[in-house]
């Protein structure tokens, strides 16, 4: 059964005749009817989270598949030959080929939380030409990620001094407790921001986990194989192929491990090496935090 | 079955060699513990004083009962309880009964044999878990009569309350197992010495710690039988309250949240969900479904009536969000758009995180023609059924006209929060934090360790959180 979009048809364009900008544009426009906050879509640019709604899109998680399978469909590329990734996998990576359609392999999609960042994967998997002008304009993941976190902790701190400052008598004791709680998270939080050694070291925290659930993996894996070695000698057929069942499936999760430290390794990586275009970003976050705490203060 | 006279022997023979070679085997365990594996233990000379005040104080067996997280625990609960200096207590150190099929058929000839030999001198009755024919019946009874026989004798025995790992990482007290409490009816004489024992680095189940570990041990001795008690049950709910309550008491000092819950709403008449679904809503589009579920998943989606396809397809995505969340409160975050990284059985009701292998529990609340809503837990209580009502408290409601909804979903969980517990009253006395990236209540300027976990979609919001 053929499967038509309920939308109007795109017409897919090679990836290699436009500009980074242009996919950009483009990309932004696919994914306009999955956006709620109007407002920030408006003005969405590069690095607009698709996600969120303080200064995101306000595009829902269940829709996170769409705006990958927008891009693709919206796109031609050389990249289309399909190689096994192993002998005998059924997993594949794509070569270079006849122009056809897009395609973004499961995981490759990870750190596209902007549509710069979605540039930015195309760019790096070999779609498009990298562009180093175009590439500095466009924020890191890890820097959308703790920015997007300070937004949302500010936004938490002001509500709350707006909640305080109506309230009178326990109610008001209660709230001011909390009120200097949460100006003392959004102080450190900006503390945090501001140094880029720092958000490093807290980022180097998830690799960490990462990197042991992998270990641990592997370690699995490891006793798996004994077992298997110690059924070499007259063990049972049926135990044997259990466990050659059970030794793909840790294989396969080694994978997604793998994919997974991939990940925080970069975020971890591009936490420390903030650039102008990060400083901008981080600028915005900690102005907006600061204003918070100030808000906060003048309510106690 | 009663033990045969070569049983005996054979077990008393084991006996006087392992009592020959406790002494270089317990420093073994200690130096690999400490040198191999960088392990150490937390405020250690307090808890064996408290402990051995207790086993001094009691001169019949003991049945050690343990939480089970690595292939190790064993090692690690003698190496915690056992200072070098008791190792002459012969009675009290423990026989223990791995599974079978885990241990003795290890790597090569001469791995597998060293092995074997370790196990011997450290005191092991091989156990077979698996099997439902007579052999394995046999071997199984086998197996808990020699146990019940050295308690008769006055010996210890280690046995594992669950019979397993846990694969969520959390001793779950609500389902007691009646093996212990059988045996303990058995040999009445005999008492628990109950044990939970983790570092903060353990998030579930691994073939061992991760190196560089500092173990918190928890312990108590409780009586084996008491008065008035005569079935397994009654004696095994018991037993699994004394460990949940030495849980309880673990995750006290632990710097991790203890709970660890997630939910997620779906507005099923939301006309962005059907955009990928065939007109009759009865198939979708292969390549959007192969973004979101495993091979298993599809294959159970493709076997449901073309009628409950697209409601069916909603709980996998429904399930994942809310497991997604009770994984991020544990530090575990799921990779955006990483769908497949969660296997969800909707009929088990169980989901799995394929990285770390942790299993967590779900049910959903709300299944109409309307809306779903899931909950799930991965540790810090129970889920609850239609019958029990578990830990998870949780309100489904339609976001006011004209309402952000994601301002609409906090307000009203803290007012749902507000509206469960007497002393808070108003949910002016709560906040909602954001630190860490994760909604935290505040009450009284402090955090809560409540799990709060937040969702909205389409018409709806929804809040769950943890009361345990």
């Amino acid at each position: 059964m053929a499967f038509m979009r309920k939308q109007a048809t795109v017409e897919a364009i090679d990836i290699n005749t436009i500009t980074p900008e242009d996919a950009e544009k483009r990309i932004i426009a696919g994914v306009k009817k999955y956006a709620t906050n109007e407002a920030n879509f408006a003005s969405a640019d590069a690095n607009t989270p698709y996600l969120g709604h303080i200064i995101g899109m306000g595009i829902e998680s269940s829709n996170l598949a769409d705006i990958t399978m927008s891009i693709e469909r919206q796109f031609l590329t050389r990249l289309t030959t399909k190689v096994p990734a192993a002998d005998g996998s059924s997993e594949y990576t794509l070569a270079p080929g006849e122009l056809g359609k897009l395609r973004i392999l499961d995981g490759q999609d990870a750190l596209a939380a902007t549509p710069g960042l979605s540039v930015k994967m195309l760019m790096d998997l070999g779609h498009m030409t990298p562009s180093a002008p175009y590439l500095d304009k466009v924020v890191s993941f890890a820097y959308i990620m703790a920015c997007g976190d300070g937004w949302k902790m500010a936004d938490a701190l002001k509500k709350m001094a707006a909640k305080a400052e109506k309230l009178a008598g326990a109610e008001r004791a209660d709230a001011l407790a909390n009120l200097k709680t949460l100006a003392a998270q959004a102080r450190d939080y900006d503390a945090l921001l501001a140094d880029a050694g720092k958000l490093a070291a807290a980022k180097q925290k998830a690799y960490a986990s990462d990197k042991a659930a992998c270990d641990a993996l592997t370690a699995e894996l490891n006793v798996v194989l004994d077992k298997i070695k110690g059924q070499a000698s007259g063990g049972d057929a049926a135990v044997v192929a259990k466990l050659r069942t059970e030794e793909a499936e840790i294989r396969t999760r080694l994978k997604m491990a793998a994919a997974k430290l991939r990940v925080s390794k970069e975020v971890a990586e591009d936490a420390g090496r903030r650039r102008p275009v990060d400083d901008g970003k981080v600028a915005a976050a900690r102005k907006a935090l600061q204003e918070a705490v100030a808000a906060a203060g003048t309510i106690a | 079955m009663a033990l045969t006279p070569e049983d005996v022997a054979s077990l008393r023979r084991q006996r006087l060699i392992s009592r020959a070679v406790a002494v270089p085997l317990s420093l073994f365990v200690a130096a690999t513990a400490r040198l191999r594996f960088g392990y150490r233990l937390a405020d250690i000379a307090r808890v064996r004083r408290e402990i051995w005040e207790r086993l001094d104080a009691h001169d019949g067996p003991v049945i050690w009962a343990a939480n089970h997280l690595t292939l190790i625990d064993s090692f690690l609960v003698y190496w915690a309880i056992f200072p070098m200096s008791r190792i002459w207590e012969d009675r009290l150190i423990p026989w223990s009964t791995p599974e079978y099929t885990n241990y003795y058929r290890l790597g090569g000839p001469a791995k597998s044999a060293f092995i074997r030999a370790l196990l011997y001198c450290c005191r092991c009755i091989p156990f077979l878990r698996g099997g439902e024919d007579a052999a394995a019946e046999a071997w199984r009874q086998n197996a808990y009569d020699k146990c019940v026989w050295l308690l008769r004798e006055g010996g210890s025995v280690f046995v594992y309350p669950e019979a397993g790992r846990s694969r969520s990482g959390w001793f779950d007290a609500s389902k007691p197992k009646d093996f212990l409490g059988k045996m303990a009816l058995d040999v009445p004489s005999a008492k628990f010495l109950c044990v939970y024992l983790r570092s903060d680095d353990q998030l579930g189940t691994t073939v061992r710690p991760p190196e560089g570990s500092t173990f918190r041990v928890c312990c108590e001795l409780i009586d084996g039988v008491l008065p008035g008690e005569t079935t397994p049950r009654q004696i095994s709910r018991r037993l699994f309250e004394s460990l949940g309550r030495l849980q309880a008491q673990w995750w006290r000092d632990c710097p991790q949240p203890k709970n660890c819950a997630g939910n997620d709403v779906v507005d099923l008449k939301s006309p962005a969900l059907v955009e990928n679904f065939s007109d009759d809503l009865s198939d979708a589009d292969p390549e959007w479904l192969e973004r979101h579920l495993t091979a298993r998943e599809l294959s159970y989606l493709r076997a449901r009536p073309p009628r409950e396809f697209f409601a069916a397809f909603w709980r996998f995505f429904c399930a994942k969000e809310a497991c997604h969340k009770a994984l991020a409160r544990a530090g575990v975050i799921v990779p955006r758009g990483a769908f497949r990284q969660l296997e969800v059985d909707l009929f088990r009701r169980k989901a799995v995180h394929s990285t770390t292998g942790l299993q967590l529990d779900f049910r959903f609340t709300d299944d109409d023609a309307d809306k779903l809503h899931c909950v799930a837990v991965l540790r810090g209580g129970a889920l609850g059924d239609e019958e029990n009502p578990g830990d998870v408290l949780w309100e489904v409601c339609e976001v006011a006209p004209g309402e952000s909804p994601g301002a609409f979903a906090r307000e009203r969980a803290l007012e749902f929060i507000a509206s469960c517990n007497d002393e808070i009253g108003s949910s002016s006395r709560l906040a909602l934090s954001e630190d860490g990236g994760l909604p935290t209540v505040l009450w009284r300027g402090r955090p809560q360790d409540w799990s709060l976990s937040l969702s909205h979609a389409g018409r709806f919001a929804a809040c769950a959180f943890m009361a345990s």
